[in-house]
């Protein structure tokens, strides 16, 4: 079932038209709606049959090279008071965005928590049902949360790079942006919405991106000129991902035919990233044909650079460990190179920081570190 | 013409010496005074455990008082004042300052005392260790005036020492009041006056008991019951539970002209033939006087029989407290707690053990406020006096702990050991002679007999717990329900409606589907204009329903219920009521209502509901009616209820399973990233 984007592409002549959201975006969840009161109409108990986004039921795609949700289907029923529950605040929520629609609003998914407290029984509890019950939604609607007129806060993944956009911002206006001459130190922070119709890629003469975990390697790279002397592009990931970021990389990859390198602490977390960047997240595995980026490579830190290098390192925790197992069992790592690495991990003991080969002086990583690794990936 | 002789003098003929004293001197802690605090609860607990006897003998409903005031740093006033029969002048000094001198030892009765060691145990105790004699005041029936005596032991010779001697009037007809000052400590909390007194009034409940604390704090236990607790015959002495010493005793004070007829009438369950049979086992003659038999001959004698075939001893020297009591004093008691259950009081029938006979009650509170995550309460009681020491060597809490409670509902480490939930236990272990582990009586000793019934005890008390507990996560499951039909899914329809822009649909179809049970709803209540209840019955399952609605009420109060509309057939016998009810459709509800006159005596859990025409699984609120009533349904019922199981077993293979969405995702939640 991969998710149909609602909104056309933004067409190349009329840039300067303000983008509607199609008429039937929301049509499929007032089928819903009309599935659940023909139900109560019939007097069935109503209830309601979505994919299960577990662990377990995820597959691998060859075709696209992404985890995607398998077959294994739950259901959602009013016989039991969770199962109701939820039905209910489906259709508050189905309800709102309809009402935002008319209105031409969005709100952001912190605004309808808040507005949730209006919904009795049915409010929410926290961000993480917001969250859950909106991916539900795009799961059986086929549709995104943007369609939905739901996003998150602004969270900015930067971009510092000889890249070239568009971007059409809130005014409606078109500009033209170099996210290495145009922008301040800070680099070109993406909006939570990367689309055609808000961004678009214009040029790059860079070769590759390069994905990095913490800002401070970012800053690091940037100080030492690592873009223009080696034609890249850096991205600044901010821990785990956002949506907008992992939109950013796929299409980067998919339209500019960048490789993309992926630069992270060496721990099991950061191991996490990069299985989010390239086969998708378990939990949007509904999304991964759109998010996820199957050519991203793993650059490092791996178990075997710190002992190759050496690198100042802890100890794993306990929670390291447990991590480290819940990985072995995870599809997404079921491949022979990442075994071998979490088993080395485990088996060293040991984790380090990206910022560690700052023991060898603040150039190594550009001038030593990096090239090399880049080499033996070919990407260099 | 001399008057009938009065309780108290019928009771001093018995009072008699019965062995040396002055060995307890030295060994006071195995009376229970080995430390100040012990000392103040044993010196309450022998002062009430006999004006409770006394009034039990007598007849009489007690109120015992227990003032505890402050002498000095490490000194205690205390004072019990019964209002039992009083002593008569001439016993004073001896029941109260000569160890061994009482009238229990050979009553083979049951009893709180049984020694003759209690009261005057903790008169030497206040001697010894303030060196102030003891103070008493008793009056009895037919004197005019109470007669106080001040008291000391003779340590040497194990005789009484009157101090100074007076008489004062007392306020009420008859009753004693015993005061001594001592070396004591005041604690509440565990193995403390209050926590004795308080078991005391669980398993007393016809008794008013009142504590004034050392800092004027007055506790109350109101009498909960006016009928006095039936009264435990004396009984000939068995057999089986004699020892040679006794043996010996008895001979010695019999007055029968030969062996066989001693054999018969001064001992119990020996017929004349086993009689016979037993002196020729023993190579006796009948003819020999009984207190001319030797030592050699007594041994002789009490082999055989014991080896004889004899009759049970009697249960007639036994005083259960009853299960009707036993509920009444555990709610009289902990009514501030608000259990949520009291499980019908298990009352075992007599048994035997070493040839005394026994009986085990057992009475089980759960939930309410009682602690969810700590070890059970053990309430634990032997002739009706609470045991607070040595719960771990007690036959009572091995039985307890060798129960694997988790099949009955409590948690329990490995199935074995004390259970936690919050659940009371209260044990109760009635016989004219309970196996201490020692004299302080702390404990009863194991013994296989009594643990038997212990185990059978407890057991039929815990079955009735899970019962309950299944009972209330059926409740539980149906008020899910309930919050679903309620306020969900009318919500849930408004919602759909509107947004397909149709109107709301009937919901009775639904609503039916998911409840599917036949609720029995029974608010009762009651105030100072008698009790006024209401029964509605609604049908919440998608078929009609033809049911027939059954009462059970304790018989004595059936008569008083005025019930509307009136019942289609009573058995007043047997406190028995029921109806046809109307055709009930899918969500329809009918109600009746029944009253019963100002200061009835019954309550909510005094009445059972039955239902006829469903099954289990279909019914809250009610059981389905036993099979054992035997009445003759109307055919309408039995016709629907057939139709409705065959439906079911129809439509039970056509269950679908299927995986719930909300669980499964909420199992597989674990450190996942977004
Ligand atoms: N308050 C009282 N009213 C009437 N009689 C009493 C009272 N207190 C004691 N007696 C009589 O005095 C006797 C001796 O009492 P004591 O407490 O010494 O022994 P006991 O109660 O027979 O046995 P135990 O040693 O087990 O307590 C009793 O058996 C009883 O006959
Ligand atoms: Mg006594």
């Amino acid at each position: 079932m991969p998710p149909k984007r609602a909104r056309t592409p933004a067409k190349k002549t009329d840039d300067e038209e303000p983008v509607k959201v199609r008429a039937d975006a929301l049509a499929p969840t007032l089928d819903l709606a009309e599935q659940i009161y023909g139900q109560l109409d019939r007097g069935e108990i109503p209830r309601m049959r979505l994919p299960l986004r577990t662990k377990q039921n995820i597959s691998f795609q060859s075709r696209e090279g992404v985890w995607k949700l398998g077959r294994a289907m739950g259901t959602r029923s009013a016989r039991k008071l969770d199962g109701a529950l939820m039905l209910l605040r489906t259709f508050y929520l189905v309800d709102f965005i309809n009402e935002m629609a008319r209105e031409g609003k969005t709100s952001t998914l912190r605004e309808l928590y808040y507005i949730s407290e209006a919904w009795e029984d049915a409010k929410f509890h926290g961000e993480d049902e917001s969250n859950l019950l909106i991916e539900d939604l795009e799961v059986m609607c086929e549709r995104l949360r943007e369609d939905f007129r739901l996003h998150p806060e602004e969270n900015g993944a930067s971009v510092i790079g000889d890249l070239t956009i568009k971007e059409r911002n809130r005014k409606g206006v078109v500009k033209k942006i170099n996210c290495r001459d145009d922008v301040g130190d800070g680099g070109y922070s993406l909006p939570f919405n990367v689309e055609k119709e808000k961004i678009e890629f214009v040029s790059t003469n860079a070769k590759f991106l390069i994905a990095i975990e913490c800002g401070g390697m970012v800053d690091r790279l940037a100080e030492n000129g690592f873009d223009e002397q080696h034609d890249a592009i850096l991205l600044h990931l901010k821990g785990q991902p956002a949506r907008s970021t992992r939109r950013f990389l796929r299409r980067a990859s998919e339209e500019l035919k960048l490789p993309v390198v992926v630069f992270t602490d060496g721990d099991p977390w950061s191991f996490r990233i990069f299985a989010s960047v390239a086969y998708g997240a378990i939990k949007t595995a509904h999304l991964s044909s759109y998010l996820a980026t199957p050519s991203a490579e793993f650059l490092g830190v791996t178990a075997s650079d710190i002992e190759n290098y050496d690198l100042p390192h802890d100890k794993l925790s306990e929670q390291d460990i447990r991590a480290l197992q819940a990985e072995l069992t995870d599809p997404r790592f079921g491949t022979a190179e990442w075994r071998a690495e979490i088993e080395l991990m485990l088996k060293n003991g040991k984790k380090a920081e990206q910022q560690s080969l700052a023991k060898y002086g603040l150039n190594y990583v550009t001038e030593h570190y990096l090239p090399e690794k880049l080499t033996e990936m070919g990407v260099l | 013409m001399s008057p009938p002789p009065t309780i108290a003098q019928q009771l001093a003929a018995k009072q008699r010496e019965i062995s040396v004293a002055e060995f307890f001197e030295r060994n006071r802690q195995i009376l229970g005074f080995d430390n100040p605090q012990r000392a103040l609860l044993t010196t309450v607990k022998e002062g009430v455990d006999n004006g409770l006897d006394a009034c039990d003998e007598a007849r009489i409903l007690p109120d015992i008082l227990v003032e505890i005031s402050k002498e000095t740093d490490d000194r205690l006033r205390v004072a019990v004042t019964d209002s039992g029969p009083g002593i008569l002048r001439r016993e004073i000094p001896n029941v109260f300052a000569r160890l061994l001198y009482g009238s229990r030892f050979h009553s083979n009765r049951q009893a709180r005392g049984q020694q003759g060691i209690g009261i005057s145990a903790a008169v030497l105790y206040a001697n010894l260790t303030t060196a102030r004699p003891a103070r008493v005041t008793s009056k009895v029936e037919e004197e005019e005036a109470a007669h106080v005596l001040e008291l000391v032991i003779d340590t040497q010779k194990n005789q009484p020492r009157v101090v100074s001697e007076d008489v004062t009037l007392w306020d009420s007809p008859h009753g004693t009041r015993v005061e001594l000052v001592l070396k004591a400590r005041y604690v509440r909390g565990r193995q403390s006056p209050y926590e004795y007194l308080r078991g005391t009034a669980i398993v007393n409940p016809h008794a008013r008991i009142v504590l004034v604390e050392p800092d004027g704090t007055r506790v109350t236990f109101e009498r909960a019951s006016t009928d006095l607790p039936p009264v435990a015959k004396e009984t000939l002495p068995h057999p089986y539970g004699l020892e040679l010493g006794e043996l010996g005793y008895l001979l010695k004070a019999s007055k029968r002209s030969g062996l066989a007829e001693f054999l018969t009438k001064d001992l119990q369950g020996v017929s004349a033939r086993t009689a016979r049979e037993l002196l020729a086992a023993a190579g006796l003659t009948n003819s020999a006087p009984p207190a001319s038999v030797s030592g050699d001959e007594q041994d002789r004698l009490l082999r055989a029989l014991h080896d004889a075939p004899l009759i049970a001893p009697s249960p007639e020297g036994l005083s259960p407290i009853g299960s009707i009591l036993i509920k009444r004093g555990l709610r009289n008691v902990l009514g501030e707690l608000r259990p949520e259950f009291y499980c019908p009081p298990v009352s075992r029938p007599p048994k035997v053990h070493a040839g005394f006979p026994f009986m085990v009650e057992v009475g089980l509170v759960y939930g309410g406020g009682l602690p969810a995550d700590q070890p059970v309460q053990i309430l634990r009681f032997a002739n009706r006096v609470p045991l607070l020491f040595q719960q771990g060597a007690c036959a009572i809490t091995n039985a307890i702990s060798n129960l694997d409670w988790r099949r009955y509902g409590l948690d329990q480490k490995g199935g074995s050991g004390l259970p936690s939930g919050p659940a009371l236990i209260l044990v109760h272990v009635a016989s004219t002679k309970v196996p201490f582990t020692n004299e302080a009586k702390e404990a009863v000793a194991e013994d296989p007999e009594i643990d038997k019934e212990l185990t059978l005890a407890l057991q039929a008390a815990a079955r009735h717990l899970r019962t309950h507990i299944s009972r209330k996560s059926r409740r539980d499951f149906a008020s899910e329900k309930f919050a679903i039909i309620q306020r969900i899914l009318p919500k849930l329809a408004e919602k759909t409606s509107h947004l397909v822009g149709k109107g709301v649909p009937d919901l009775t179809p639904v609503i039916t589907r998911i409840m599917d049970i036949v609720n029995v709803e029974t608010p009762f209540e009651s105030d100072k204009n008698g009790v006024r209840a209401k029964v509605e019955v609604t049908n919440y399952t998608p078929r009609t329903r033809v049911l027939e609605l059954f009462v059970e009420i304790p018989p004595d109060v059936f008569p008083l219920a005025v019930f509307e509309p009136v019942p289609d057939g009573v058995e007043a016998a047997l406190g028995r009521a029921w109806w046809t009810l109307p055709k009930l459709g899918p969500n329809g509800r009918t109600a009746l209502s029944f009253s019963f006159p100002p200061k009835t005596d019954v309550e909510a859990n005094d009445l059972d509901w039955y239902v006829a025409g469903i099954d289990e699984a279909h019914i809250l609120g009610a059981e389905p009616l036993p099979g054992d009533w035997d009445v003759r349904l109307p055919r309408t019922i039995v016709e629907a209820a057939e139709a409705a199981a065959a439906d079911a077993a129809a439509n039970g293979a056509t269950g679908e399973e299927e995986v719930d969405y909300d669980a499964a995702e909420a199992s597989a939640h674990t450190s996942e990233e977004d």
